[in-house]
């Protein structure tokens, strides 16, 4: 259907302009992968001499951290500056012109970079593995579908999060602090940093009910088979609800948004 | 040009970068929070971690609070009084270095000064917060020699912290599009200091100790104030490292300056 292709065209070419700029995406994984490193190490000091941790093993705390590496690989420091950017430096009056939902535009375009954002994770966590043994894989081909599953719906609820972000520039001018805002909020209530099940009871609750779980947390749960068949289901469920929720905030705050526009001479 | 000048000219060039930021008060809250934001939740990871174990490799709670907020505190100061580094990568990729060179003034002083992060103020209160407060909980014995050392050592960290920076943004006079992302990399590289660096093997430890010493800006002090066995005097090496940083970061730019060419515009 030719409404479809004009978003795909934005994929493809949002692919190409990280090709073209390899070599700072180059930069920028090995930058996560020293932290990637640095953070193994850091947990391998804490589990010395211990058995489990919060109701996790070491070898199931490896793979918590290269799945949590896996999802963060996903749309990353480029995407979101490249949305803000948009609507910082005036571009977005020029998107309002077209014919095009600037929402399902930068959905596209984060889509396409993600693409190589996530083949390149997952070509370094294989390298990665290749020097760590003890990593506990799932046997079920199951397992595998719906955790490929979870990826997608996780990086639906990091797109929306994302977006209503890079929204709050239409009442700024700058867009750093908003982005490190949300980086620091999104990585401590994901699970990014530490397991929710590390967290004390108020802390742990508090980001149940919050949908900054389903980008990180969730997807690590099902691939480490941490809950039973139904109940991976009813997180999945959950993962489509923010996705969802999400997505309408976004609709509803870019209509508010249009209105604050403020141009500066250029 | 006398010490005196120099000072001059970076406390006029600060006054006009402050007042264009105060510009837009409202980027001035949102970054001074978001600052403050990003180092306190790192503070609940180690805290959310720590409620779980005694230690990490035989270091307590607020030993490795201290390493932490350290990385923080001198990011702070960097951030407020020596942003511009930062800006390097613009200045050549858009070729407004030119005017720079056109000036009466240090090249060096006028890219240190090109820029402000208000950041800085919430890393600088909250580092500063904490570093207090890990002082406080350890069972340090204080003298005057002591507190004398622990400015030394701040000084020192500061040095390193802003000769990396400026090392790692020279880069744009190599890679020279836009969004490089190599400055970012050598910045980050500082998250492995937030920690006891004998945590790493070996190879990380002597790379963080030399070839980017991060290690002197938040293990070494510790090992220093914490009194820990086997470290004794390793901390008599900062003022080396910050030497040997400042020297490193300034060569570096100085042959990056030689091969700029400027924009055809």
């Amino acid at each position: 259907m030719y409404r479809a292709k004009k978003y795909r065209s934005i994929m493809n070419r949002s692919l190409q302009n990280v090709l073209a700029y390899r070599t700072s995406y180059i930069i920028t994984f090995l930058s996560n992968f020293v932290n990637l490193a640095a953070i193994y190490f850091l947990w391998q000091g804490i589990y010395h001499g211990r058995e489990e941790l919060g109701g996790y093993s070491w070898d199931q705390m490896k793979t918590y951290l290269l799945v949590t590496f896996l999802a963060n690989s996903v749309l990353s420091w480029y995407s979101e500056t490249s949305i803000s950017g948009k609507i910082l430096d005036g571009s977005v009056s020029v998107d309002l012109l077209k014919p095009i939902d600037f929402q399902k535009a930068r959905l596209a375009e984060t889509l396409g970079s993600s693409l190589l954002e996530g083949t390149m994770g997952l070509i370094l966590i294989g390298l990665f593995t290749l020097f760590v043994s003890g990593i506990p894989l799932p046997s079920s081909p199951m397992i595998y579908l719906l955790f490929a599953i979870s990826l997608l719906a996780a990086m639906l609820v990091k797109f929306g999060v994302v977006y209503l972000a890079a929204l709050l520039c239409f009442w700024s001018t700058g867009s750093m602090g908003i982005v490190w805002t949300r980086i620091a909020v999104t990585n401590l209530l994901s699970g990014a940093l530490v397991p929710l099940a590390f967290f004390p009871g108020w802390l742990e609750r508090l980001a149940w009910f919050l949908p900054f779980q389903s980008i990180v947390h969730t997807p690590t749960m099902i691939f480490l088979e941490q809950a039973s068949m139904p109940e991976m289901l009813g997180l999945l469920g959950v993962q489509c609800f923010w996705g969802a929720v999400l997505w309408l905030a976004g609709k509803a705050m870019w209509s508010w948004a249009v209105r604050q526009v403020t141009i500066h001479g250029g | 040009m006398s010490l005196s000048r120099i000072l001059y000219l970076y406390r006029r060039m600060y006054v006009q970068q402050l007042k264009a930021i105060l510009e837009y008060n409202k980027d001035f809250y949102i970054l001074l929070a978001s600052a403050a934001l990003t180092q306190v939740l790192g503070f609940v990871f180690l805290w959310v971690i720590y409620d779980r174990i005694p230690d990490i490799n035989g270091w307590q709670f607020w030993e490795v609070a201290f390493m932490y907020a350290m990385i923080f505190l001198t990011e702070g100061i960097c951030s407020l009084f020596f942003e511009g580094t930062w800006r390097m990568g613009r200045l050549v990729n858009q070729g407004e270095l030119d005017r720079y060179l056109l000036r009466p003034a240090p090249m060096i002083l006028q890219i240190l000064c090109s820029g402000i992060g208000i950041n800085g103020i919430g890393n600088l209160v909250i580092g500063g917060l904490i570093v207090w407060q890990s002082l406080l909980h350890a069972d340090i014995h204080w003298s005057i020699a002591k507190v004398g050392i622990l400015c030394l050592l701040l000084v020192t960290a500061v040095i390193i912290r802003v000769s990396i920076n400026l090392a790692g943004n020279s880069a744009a006079f190599w890679i020279r599009n836009a969004g490089n992302a190599f400055p970012l990399m050598v910045h980050s590289l500082a998250d492995l200091a937030k920690y006891p660096i004998t945590l790493f093997n070996q190879g990380i430890r002597i790379f963080i100790s030399t070839v980017l010493p991060y290690a002197f800006i938040s293990f070494y002090p510790a090992t220093y104030l914490f009194g820990k066995a086997g470290w004794s005097g390793w901390w008599m090496l900062a003022p080396v490292a910050a030497a040997a940083s400042a020297a490193g970061a300034y060569g570096i730019f100085r042959y990056g300056l030689s091969k700029y060419e400027s924009t055809g515009n």
